[in-house]
C-alpha cells in the first residue's frame, strides 16, 4: 500500500492516474456509503454543537428559573425545561461539548496508549509480546463499563478522572487491533526489505508500519468513541461520571428525569436521544469507513 | 296520617338518618386485622437495626416497628408536643426534685422477641451505652447521639420495674428527646452489634428476613404488650434504589407507602393527576436547608462576610426555586405551626433574606464593601457540597445568589466518604448542607449543631454567649420563659450567620387509600411503629 | 485438547490474579473507606472511635499484607466477610449468581434469537430497502443506552397501563408466569443492545461466504436458492458469529449493571455499584473476580466450541 512513483510516463494517462482531489474522495463516498455519509454528517452536526455551544444556547444552562419549572416544549424552551426551569435545550447543546470531549479525549488516549503498546508489543514479538498480551488480557477481562465503574470510584468525580477511567478499558482493545495489523503488515516483503538494508527497528516500526495502521486506528477510533459516550452516559446516571454543574446527556436522565417524567416526559426523552443519535452517528460513520479502509477487517 | 305524608316523614327521616351517617367521623370506620403492606425503602438499611449508630431516615425508619420507647410521640397525632407523648415501655412517669429526676414506672408484661421478659436493667443498658457512662456494660462501634445524655449523671434501676434518670441539672428536654425514634431500648442480654444484621426488640413486629439490598420482611408479635395490636400480619420494607422507578411502583401500586421525606411537591401533583384516589398529606420533615461556613479561616472568618452570604440568599425566592414552593422559610428551629419553638412571623421577617430581594442584596453587598470586597476585588471561593441531587440542585442556587453580590463561588462536588471527614476537619470555606433533627427539642438541636466542640457543629462556630443562652434555655422550666429564652438564641445564631439557615423541607406523604391509621408527623423520624396502621380490604 | 484446556486455564488463572492485583490496588486507590461511609451514616467523625473500627476490620494492616490475607482466604474457599453487613461475602453474594446468570443467558437467547435471522434477510436481500431499515433498526439498538431503553419501557408502561413489572424478586418457583414477566423486559431491552453485532457480523460473514466459489458452483448445479443459502453459507458463516457471541456476553454484563438497577432486580451487577459506593471492598473484590471468571470460561468456551464447529482448526500438539 505504500505509494511509489509510476516508472512510465504514457501522455494522457499520466493525467488520468494523478491522485484524486479531496473533495473527490468524498463526494465518492457519499455515493458508495450513503448510511456513512449520514453518519458523517450526524457527527459534524454534533461537533458544530459542542463548538459553538455558547452561541447556539438559548439560556445559560445552568441557570435556574422557578417561574419555569417543567415547562413543555414552546417558543420559550425549545425543548421545554426541568424541574429547576434550567433549559433543556441548552443544556443539551452543552452536553454536546461535555459527551464530545470526554468521548474523545478517552477513546484518543485510550487508542494512542493502547496503539503504542499494540504496535512495540507485535513489532517486537517473542516475550515482551507475551508478556503485554498477558497484561492486556487483564484488562480486558472486565466488560468496559465495570472497569470504568471501579476506577471511576477510585479517583473521584471530575472530568479529566471520568476521561482516565474510560480510557483505560480501551486501551487493551486497542492494542489488540493495532497488533494484529502490525502483525500481518510485519511479514510483507517491503518492511523484510528494509530489514535487510539494516534500517534499525524503530525507524521501521515508525516509519512503514505505523502509517498502514493508521486505517485500522481510525476504525478502532470511531468504534470506540459510541462506546466511549455510552460508558460515560452510564457513569453520569450512576453519579460515578461528570460532576456538576456541566450538564451531561447522562446525568440529566439520572433522579429528577424519571421522577418527573409523566408530567415532563421530554426530561427523559431528549437526552436519551441525544446519546442515541451522538453514538449511532459514530457507529455509522465507523462502518463505512471500516469498509472503505480496510475490507479485511469487515468480517472482524 | 294519610298514606303519602307517612311516606314523606319515612324518606324525610332516612334522608336524615344517612346524614347522621355520612357526617359521622371517619375513624368511625373500625379497624380491621390482617393484611400485608409494602413500603417504600429507599436505599438499603445502612447499619441493619442499629438505630443507636446511625442517624439515618434509612434505618430508623424500618426499625421502628421492632422496637419501643420509654415514651413515643401519640402515633396517631401530627404534632409531636410534650402533651403528645404517651407511654410505650413506661406505664407512667414523673418530673421529681424541680425537674432534676426523671422516674419511669414500666409495664410488666413485656416480652423479648426471643421471649425474655423486659426489666429495667434493659433501659439502664441502653442508656448507659448510649452515654457512654463510665459503668455501662457495652460500647457502642458510633454513637451520633452521646450528646443528649451529657446532662445525665446515674441511670438507677432500684427494682426491675422502676428507672431514675440523675441529672446533672433539671432538664425538661430530656423526656422530649426519650420520645425520638432514635432512642429506642436495646436488650441487655444481647450484643449491640448483634442489631446490625437482625433484631430483638420489644415492638409490635417481629423481623422475619432482610434480605441484604433486597427488603425487610417482618411478621406480627402476637406477644405484644398492646392487646389488639398490631392490626396488621406482615410488613415488607422494599429496597428501591432507582428514583424513577420506586415512583413507578407507587403509582402502580406495587408500593402503598411512601418512604418518609421522598416525595417532592411537583412528584406528589404528577402521582395524584395519575391515581387520584391517593392520599396525600404534606407534613414538615424537620430536615433544614442550610449553610455552613468555617468560622476557623477566611474569608468566612469576618462575621460581616458571613451575614452578607446570608442577606444574599434570597429565601423565598430558594423555596421557589429549589423546592417549587415544597418547603417552609424558619430559622433554627422548626417554624410554626410544624414546630414549636418556631420564631413569631414578625421576627422571622426581620432576618437576613427576607425582606426585598433588591434591599437585602444591597445591605448583603454593604456588608463586603466593609469587608473589602468590591466588584473591583471580588470574593472566589469554592462552595462544597454533597455530590446528591438534593445538594446540588441547593448549592447550585444558592451560587446564583451569591454571584449577583460579588462573591464568585465555584462548586466542588464531595463523595459521601469524604463529606463528614472534610466539615469535622474544617477542609473547606462554605457548604450546602442539609440537617435533620431527631426532635423538635432545642437542646437536641443546639447542643449537636451549635456548641463548642460538636462533632457536628460543621461551622465550628463557639461563642461563649450562645453556649450560655443554651445552657440558660436548657434547664428553664417555664415553657413561656423558655420559648422566650430559644426565640433570642435563634436570632443571635442568625445573626452570628455561622450557619445561616435556608428553609425547613416539606414532605408530601403518599399512602394508597386502603392504607388506614398511617399519620405522618412533622418530623419524619418518629412516625414508623406501624402498631395502629390497618388495611382496609377492597 | 486435554493439554489446550489446562494451558488456557493455567493462563486464565495468571489473568485473574493479576487481575485481583489491579483491582485490589484501584479499590484502595479511592478516596475514602467503609469507616468513613460508616460514619457518615451516623453524621459525624471521631478520629478515636475511626481507629477503633479501622482496626476491628482490619484495615489498619498494611496494604500488601490484607491483599496476602485475601489471597489465602480465596485459595482457601473463605471469601471473607462484608464490611458492610458483617455477614460472609459468599452467603450474601450467592443469591444474587442466578439472578444474573439467568437474565444473562436469557438476553443472549433474545440477541441470537433477533441477530441470526435478522442477518440472514439482510444478507440475503443486500443493499435493498428491507436491508438499509435492518441495519438501522439494528444499530438502533446498539446505540442506545441500555438504562436508558429501560427507563423509558418502566415509564411508558406506568403511564399507560398503571402497571410495572414485579419490583421484588418472583422466583419460578413462587410464580413462573410472573417470574417470566419480570425477566423478559429486561431480557429484551439486553438482548435487542447486544443482537446489533450479532445481526451485523451474521450479515458480513454470510455475504462473505455467499461470494464464495463452491456456493455459486452449487447454484449453477441447479440447488435451489434456499437449500444453498441453509445448508452451505450458514454452516461456513457460523464460526464468527459464534466468536462474536461469546465477545458479547462479556459486553452484555456491562449493560446489565444499569439494567438491573433500572428493572430493581436483586442481581451480581446491581449489588456491584452499591458495593463501589459503600467501598465493601470484600464484596466488589470478590463479585469483579467473578465477573471476570465468567468471561474467561466463557470465551474458553466460544474457543472450544469454535474448534467443534471448524474441523479445520485444532488445538493441541
Amino acid at each position: 500500500m505504500a505509494t511509489r512513483p509510476l516508472g512510465v510516463e504514457v501522455p494522457g494517462v499520466a493525467l488520468a492516474l494523478r491522485r484524486p482531489g479531496a473533495w473527490t474522495v468524498l463526494a465518492r463516498f457519499c455515493r458508495k456509503k450513503p448510511l456513512g455519509a449520514i453518519g458523517g454528517f450526524l457527527m459534524l452536526v454534533i461537533l458544530f454543537t459542542a463548538v459553538f455551544a455558547n452561541q447556539l444556547q438559548t439560556h445559560d444552562p445552568i441557570a435556574t428559573d422557578a417561574g419555569q419549572s417543567l415547562a413543555r416544549p414552546g417558543a420559550d424552551h425549545w425543548l421545554g425545561s426541568d424541574h429547576l426551569g434550567r433549559d433543556i435545550y441548552s443544556r443539551i447543546v452543552h452536553g454536546a461539548r461535555v459527551s464530545l470531549i470526554v468521548g474523545l479525549a478517552s477513546t484518543l488516549l485510550g487508542s494512542v496508549l493502547g496503539g503504542v503498546i499494540g504496535l512495540l508489543s507485535g513489532y517486537v514479538g517473542g516475550k515482551t509480546d507475551l508478556i503485554t498480551q498477558r497484561v492486556m488480557d487483564i484488562l480486558q477481562g472486565l466488560p468496559l463499563l465495570v472497569l470504568a465503574l471501579v476506577m471511576s470510584a477510585a479517583l473521584g468525580p471530575s472530568i479529566p478522572n471520568v476521561v482516565i477511567a474510560i480510557s483505560i478499558p480501551i486501551i487493551p482493545r486497542a492494542a489488540r487491533v493495532i497488533r494484529a495489523s502490525v502483525l500481518s503488515i510485519r511479514e510483507m516483503q517491503y518492511v523484510e526489505a528494509a530489514r535487510a538494508v539494516g534500517l534499525r527497528h524503530l525507524r521501521i516500526a515508525f516509519r512503514h508500519i505505523l502509517p498502514n495502521t493508521v486505517g485500522p486506528f481510525i476504525v478502532l477510533c470511531t468504534a470506540q468513541l459510541g462506546s466511549a459516550i455510552l460508558v460515560e452516559a452510564a457513569l453520569s446516571f450512576l453519579g460515578l461520571g461528570v460532576p456538576e454543574p456541566y450538564p451531561s446527556w447522562g446525568r440529566m436522565l439520572s433522579v429528577s428525569a424519571a421522577e418527573y417524567a409523566q408530567k415532563a416526559p421530554w426530561l427523559v426523552l431528549f437526552p436519551g436521544l441525544a446519546i442515541s443519535l451522538a453514538v449511532f452517528g459514530s457507529n455509522l460513520l465507523g462502518d463505512a469507513l471500516r469498509d472503505t479502509l480496510d475490507p479485511r477487517l469487515r468480517g472482524a | 296520617m294519610t298514606r303519602s305524608t307517612r311516606i314523606v316523614a319515612l324518606a324525610m327521616s332516612l334522608g336524615l338518618a344517612a346524614a347522621f351517617a355520612g357526617a359521622a367521623p371517619a375513624s368511625a370506620q373500625a379497624p380491621k386485622y390482617g393484611g400485608h403492606l409494602n413500603l417504600m425503602q429507599r436505599e438499603d438499611l445502612s447499619q441493619g437495626f442499629a438505630v443507636h449508630e446511625t442517624s439515618t431516615i434509612a434505618t430508623s425508619f424500618p426499625s421502628m416497628p421492632c422496637f419501643n420507647n420509654l415514651v413515643v410521640f401519640d402515633q396517631s397525632k401530627r404534632a409531636e408536643t410534650v402533651d403528645n407523648l404517651v407511654g410505650e415501655l413506661a406505664e407512667k412517669w414523673s418530673w421529681q426534685d424541680n425537674y432534676r429526676n426523671l422516674v419511669f414506672f414500666l409495664r410488666k408484661d413485656v416480652k423479648w422477641h426471643d421471649g425474655q421478659p423486659f426489666t429495667s436493667k434493659d433501659v439502664k443498658f441502653t442508656f448507659d451505652m448510649v452515654r457512654e457512662a463510665p459503668e455501662a456494660a457495652a460500647k457502642l462501634r458510633i454513637n451520633p447521639r452521646k450528646d443528649w445524655y451529657t446532662n445525665v449523671e446515674k441511670i438507677e434501676a432500684p427494682d426491675p420495674y422502676t428507672v431514675v434518670f440523675h441529672l446533672k441539672r433539671p432538664q425538661p428536654g430530656l423526656l422530649v428527646m426519650l420520645a425520638s425514634g432514635y432512642s429506642p431500648v436495646y436488650a441487655a442480654h444481647v450484643n449491640p452489634a448483634s442489631y446490625r444484621t437482625g433484631c430483638i426488640g420489644t415492638g409490635p413486629f417481629k423481623l422475619k428476613e432482610w434480605r441484604k439490598g433486597e427488603f425487610v420482611d417482618y411478621v406480627k408479635n402476637t406477644d405484644y404488650f398492646m392487646k389488639g395490636r398490631p392490626y396488621l400480619d406482615t410488613l415488607r420494607y422494599v429496597v428501591i434504589k432507582e428514583r424513577g422507578t420506586r415512583t413507578a411502583a407507587l403509582q402502580a401500586g406495587q408500593l402503598d407507602v411512601s418512604f418518609p421525606g421522598e416525595t417532592t411537591k411537583t412528584a406528589a401533583e404528577q402521582l395524584k393527576k395519575a391515581v387520584p384516589g391517593l392520599v396525600i398529606t404534606p407534613v414538615a420533615q424537620a430536615v433544614s436547608d442550610n449553610i455552613i461556613l468555617n468560622t476557623k479561616k477566611p474569608p468566612f472568618d469576618n462575621p460581616k462576610v458571613r451575614l452578607a452570604v446570608s442577606y444574599a440568599i434570597d429565601r423565598r425566592a430558594l423555596i421557589s426555586a429549589v423546592h417549587q414552593g415544597g418547603a417552609v422559610p424558619g430559622a433554627s428551629q422548626q417554624p410554626k405551626p410544624y414546630g414549636v419553638w418556631g420564631l413569631l412571623e414578625k421576627d422571622l421577617l426581620a432576618l437576613p433574606g427576607y425582606g426585598k430581594p433588591a434591599d437585602m442584596k444591597a445591605h448583603a453587598k454593604k456588608l463586603l464593601a466593609e469587608a473589602g470586597i468590591t466588584p473591583q476585588n471580588p470574593l472566589r471561593v469554592e462552595m462544597s457540597t454533597r455530590a446528591i441531587a438534593m445538594y446540588v440542585d441547593l448549592a447550585s442556587f444558592v451560587i446564583n445568589e451569591l454571584k449577583q453580590v460579588g462573591i464568585e463561588a465555584t462548586l466542588k462536588q464531595v463523595e459521601t466518604a469524604q463529606w463528614h471527614p472534610m466539615a469535622t476537619r474544617g477542609e473547606y470555606q462554605i457548604g450546602a448542607n442539609l440537617t435533620g433533627l431527631g426532635v423538635d427539642e432545642p437542646d437536641a438541636n443546639y447542643y449537636e449543631n451549635y456548641a463548642c466542640g460538636s462533632p457536628r457543629n460543621y461551622s465550628q462556630y463557639c461563642s461563649e454567649e450562645v453556649m450560655k443562652m443554651i445552657e440558660q434555655q436548657s434547664q428553664e422550666l417555664n415553657p413561656q420563659k423558655r420559648l422566650a429564652l430559644v426565640s433570642a438564641l435563634q436570632k443571635k445564631v442568625e445573626a452570628d450567620a455561622a450557619r445561616p439557615l435556608l428553609d425547613w423541607r416539606l414532605d408530601y406523604f403518599t399512602v394508597w387509600p386502603h392504607v388506614k391509621g398511617l399519620v405522618p408527623h412533622d418530623n419524619i423520624y418518629n412516625f414508623g411503629r406501624m402498631a395502629d396502621v390497618w388495611r382496609d380490604k377492597q | 485438547m486435554k493439554t489446550y484446556i489446562a494451558q488456557r486455564l493455567g493462563i486464565g488463572l495468571l489473568t485473574l490474579l493479576g487481575m485481583s492485583i489491579v483491582i485490589f490496588g484501584m479499590l484502595r486507590l479511592a478516596p475514602g473507606d467503609i469507616v468513613d461511609i460508616l460514619f457518615s451514616t451516623g453524621g459525624y467523625v471521631n478520629p478515636s472511635e475511626r481507629a477503633a473500627i479501622e482496626k476491628e476490620l482490619g484495615l489498619d494492616r498494611p496494604v500488601w499484607v490484607q491483599y496476602v490475607e485475601w489471597i489465602r482466604q480465596i485459595v482457601t474457599g473463605d471469601l471473607g466477610k462484608s464490611y458492610r453487613y458483617d455477614l460472609p461475602a459468599w452467603e450474601i453474594i450467592r443469591p444474587l449468581i442466578p439472578v444474573t446468570l439467568e437474565l444473562a443467558v436469557l438476553s443472549l437467547i433474545v440477541a441470537v434469537a433477533l441477530g441470526v435471522p435478522l442477518g440472514v434477510i439482510s444478507a440475503v436481500r443486500q443493499d435493498t430497502g428491507l436491508d438499509y431499515a435492518l441495519r438501522v433498526f439494528s444499530l438502533a439498538g446498539l446505540s442506545m443506552p441500555s438504562f436508558w431503553l429501560g427507563m423509558v419501557i418502566i415509564l411508558s408502561l406506568v403511564a399507560w397501563l398503571g402497571w410495572i413489572p414485579p419490583v421484588t424478586y418472583v422466583s419460578p418457583r413462587e410464580n413462573f408466569w410472573l417470574h417470566a414477566v419480570q425477566f423478559t423486559l429486561p431480557a429484551l431491552a439486553v438482548g435487542y443492545r447486544s443482537s446489533a453485532l450479532i445481526m451485523r457480523i451474521t450479515r458480513s460473514s454470510l455475504l462473505e461466504v455467499m461470494r464464495e466459489d463452491y456456493i455459486r458452483t452449487a447454484r449453477a448445479k441447479g440447488q435451489s436458492g434456499r437449500v444453498v443459502i441453509w445448508r452451505h453459507a450458514l454452516q461456513n458463516a457460523i464460526l464468527p458469529v459464534v466468536t462474536v457471541i461469546g465477545i458479547e456476553f462479556a459486553f452484555l454484563i456491562g449493560g446489565l449493571v444499569v439494567t438491573e438497577t433500572v428493572f430493581n432486580l436483586p442481581g451480581v451487577a446491581r449489588f456491584l455499584v452499591e458495593a463501589i459506593l459503600w467501598r465493601d471492598y470484600p464484596i466488589v473484590q470478590n463479585l469483579v473476580m467473578f465477573i471476570a471468571i465468567v468471561v474467561i470460561l466463557s470465551n474458553l468456551f466460544v474457543d472450544m466450541l469454535y474448534g467443534f464447529l471448524d474441523p479445520r482448526v485444532r488445538y493441541g500438539h
